[in-house]
């Protein structure tokens, strides 16, 4: 976890801060600016601006800005959701698609689709939208439970790192099989719109996406002031960190709360995007050194503009049929999880 | 467990295993009579009772038995090769190494006759175990690296199956059966496919017990034994692909089973690496048939995948395994 520089000096922090400013404004004009729909440079800013035409206005203002709002909202909760855990857990490789978080989530909106198909579809069609406004406080549920039953599992036993993960580990792997299975055995009505969801996508996210995020973020940002110092002790073993005076138990809870929360949350509006949690804090680490707010505030930066430009390069690469973002994050992400995962057990 | 128990224990199973084959024909959307069972059995004559049982249920349970014996000997060589309890042709992503690339052979190449797919099967698995062994320096170091490298590695391929599947659109529910592990509607002909890779798979691995059993000492200690290392480890890890290459295309992924059924004959303690695997693979036939007779028996009339049972059966045995810290823990902190 050791980065090779270890303590940045104020100076290089602040260009540092600056260029990622710089790359989060770019990024964030690409997404708005380019598209599969093709309009001119000069029309997007008259929308922008207040004008423009109606076709341009909706093109802009209710497909690309709120994806691209729910997409930065969700990029910050992936990876802040990662660097808590990997932060508690003292697990470098801890995320919450390899922790039965998204799993858990991904169990409870399968469940929900497939029963509100069951209790709603024969003879009426306008209850059926009942899923899209309730899926993500669906998924919120699920990856909590997941996370408590985790959290339970591993406790018996005291809190140790790598019972923690394997049990996430366990637990994803059977809440995983669970959810195929359902979607095997009743899916049939709805399996398209459970596989988008499913494969980790932005598509066709709604001002309703980021508004359901939106609590969450504020919550888990407004957090952070709060778990700053238990967060810098929990680094630590649980005695080391006792004689430092924390309530090791209570703080450790708090966080996974936090932390689960913030990723369920976002499993629910967008579906498992893997890998996000894991990578950003790893290159935030790895250039703030061993500053550690520094590393923080990288790790909600970086996972906002990774989100941002694996969605505009998943839209503009796959054109008509898009490459959902949970694909584009597992293909880029998995090379470098690996190498991680060798060099650093 | 002596010789004689290991026998008898087997014996035994085998006619547990025999019961749920039974028990698997009268269970169904249609119930059967043991009476008319039987009858059918020794004599069909045509009617629906007699191709119920005879096209449907019977070849259905037989792949079922060669099927959970194939992945428990998997994962019983996987275990001893690695010297980790964990390792599992799901866990060390085997199972996905080999089910993505057929998927998307059946999507992007829909001419190419499935009689290939054990080898493609093959080949994606070693591809995949390869690299989880890569990352976790050959499954011998932490039991974490093996886990996380194996399921990152079907979070991987999961990933693009799923995109795969999206693409596909209307077929793509007959492909998510199959994913979700199961033997609904397997015939005869699905049998005889699968069965020459179980059969190499059980049959290799009893023949090749003592390099297996030399597994279970280090790697120092079986090099002083005069085993040749290089040559060995990637010979036993093609052996333990095998039978998935089998299962893979027939049955789809069914969870778990290649984790659960080695643990449980290992309790038992019989003598010698032989008998470890006889009884994971009598075991592992088991605990599918039986498995299978629950999935289309708890929902009738619609049914289950394999892969739900095994795995809420099989997920606990995990979770037992961290608990009870039969792990190598060592390097762990609290």
């Amino acid at each position: 976890m050791s980065a090779s520089v270890s303590t940045r000096g104020g100076s290089a922090a602040v260009w540092m801060v600056a260029a990622l400013a710089a790359l989060a404004v770019l990024s964030l004009a690409a997404a708005i600016f380019l598209g599969v729909a093709d309009i001119p440079i000069a029309d997007v800013v008259a929308v922008l601006t207040g004008s423009g035409s109606s076709e341009a206005r909706s093109i802009i203002l209710d497909i690309r800005l709120p994806r691209i709002v729910t997409g930065i909202l969700a990029g910050i909760h992936f990876s802040l959701a990662g660097y808590l855990l990997q932060t508690i857990t003292r697990n470098p490789l801890a995320d919450p698609s390899l922790m039965g978080v998204s799993q858990g989530a991904t169990l409870s909106v399968t469940i929900f689709l497939l029963f509100t198909v069951y209790i709603f579809q024969p003879g009426s069609n306008t209850l059926a939208e009942l899923p899209v406004a309730w899926l993500p406080a669906a998924g919120l549920a699920g990856g909590m439970l997941a996370g408590g039953a985790i959290y339970l599992l591993a406790f018996r036993l005291g809190l140790s790192a790598l019972r923690i993960t394997l049990c996430g580990v366990a637990v994803g792997a059977v809440l995983h099989a669970v959810a195929i299975g359902l979607i095997a055995g009743w899916g049939s009505a709805r399996i398209e719109i459970i596989l988008e969801w499913l494969s980790g996508s932005l598509y066709a996210r709604s001002w309703d996406h980021a508004l359901f995020l939106l609590p969450f973020t504020i919550a888990g940002l407004a957090m952070l002031p709060v778990i700053y110092r238990p967060l810098m002790l929990l680094q630590f073993d649980a005695p080391v960190a006792r004689s430092f005076g924390l309530a090791y138990r209570r703080q450790f809870t708090l966080v996974l709360i936090v932390s689960c929360a913030l990723a369920a949350s976002a499993v629910g509006a967008v579906g498992p995007v893997v890998f996000v949690g894991l990578i950003v804090p790893h290159l935030a680490r790895f250039l703030a050194g061993r500053n550690f707010i520094l590393s923080l505030a990288l790790t909600i930066v970086l996972g906002a503009i990774i989100v941002t430009l694996g969605d505009l390069a998943g839209r503009l690469l796959g054109q008509a049929e898009e490459i959902p973002i949970g694909v584009v994050t597992a293909v880029f992400g998995v090379p470098l999880l690996l190498a991680l995962l060798r060099k650093t057990m | 467990m002596s010789s004689r128990q290991s026998s008898l224990a087997i014996g035994l199973i085998v006619m547990a295993s025999m019961l749920a084959v039974m028990l698997g024909l009268l269970v169904g959307a249609k119930p059967i009579s043991i009476e008319t069972a039987f009858r059918v059995l020794l004599a069909p004559d045509g009617k629906i009772e007699s191709i119920l049982v005879w096209t449907l249920r019977l070849p259905r349970s037989l792949t079922a038995v060669a099927g959970g014996a194939g992945l428990a000997v998997s994962g019983y060589v996987l275990q001893t090769l690695t010297r980790n309890p964990l390792a599992d042709p799901g866990i060390t992503g085997v199972t996905s190494g080999a089910v993505a690339p057929i998927v998307c052979c059946f999507v992007f190449v829909p001419w190419l006759s499935p009689i290939y797919y054990p080898f493609i099967g093959l080949a994606g698995g070693l591809a995949a175990a390869s690299v989880t062994f890569w990352v976790s320096r050959g499954g011998q170091g932490r039991p974490l690296q093996l886990a996380l490298g194996g399921v990152s590695i079907s979070l991987f391929l999961g990933a693009i199956t799923t995109y795969v599947l999206l693409l596909t659109g209307p077929q793509s529910a007959s492909l998510l059966f199959w994913l979700a592990g199961g033997f609904q509607g397997r015939t005869w002909s699905h049998l005889a496919y699968m069965l020459p890779w179980t059969i190499t798979g059980v049959v290799g691995a009893l023949a090749l017990r003592r390099v297996i059993g030399m597994f279970m000492l280090s790697d120092h200690a079986a090099a002083g034994m005069g085993l040749q290392l290089g040559l060995w480890k990637p010979l036993i890890l093609i052996l333990a692909v095998i039978p998935v290459a089998g299962v893979a295309p027939v049955a789809g992924p069914v969870a778990f089973v290649g984790l659960a059924a080695p643990h449980v004959a290992r309790l038992l303690k019989p003598q010698g690496t032989g008998w470890e695997i006889g009884l994971s693979a009598a075991l592992g036939a088991l605990i599918v048939t039986v498995a299978d007779v629950i999935a289309r028996s708890v929902a009738i009339p619609r049914e289950l995948p394999v892969g739900i049972i095994t795995a809420l059966l099989g997920g606990p045995v995990f979770i037992y395994l961290i608990q009870r810290g039969q792990l190598n823990l060592a390097g762990e902190t609290r």
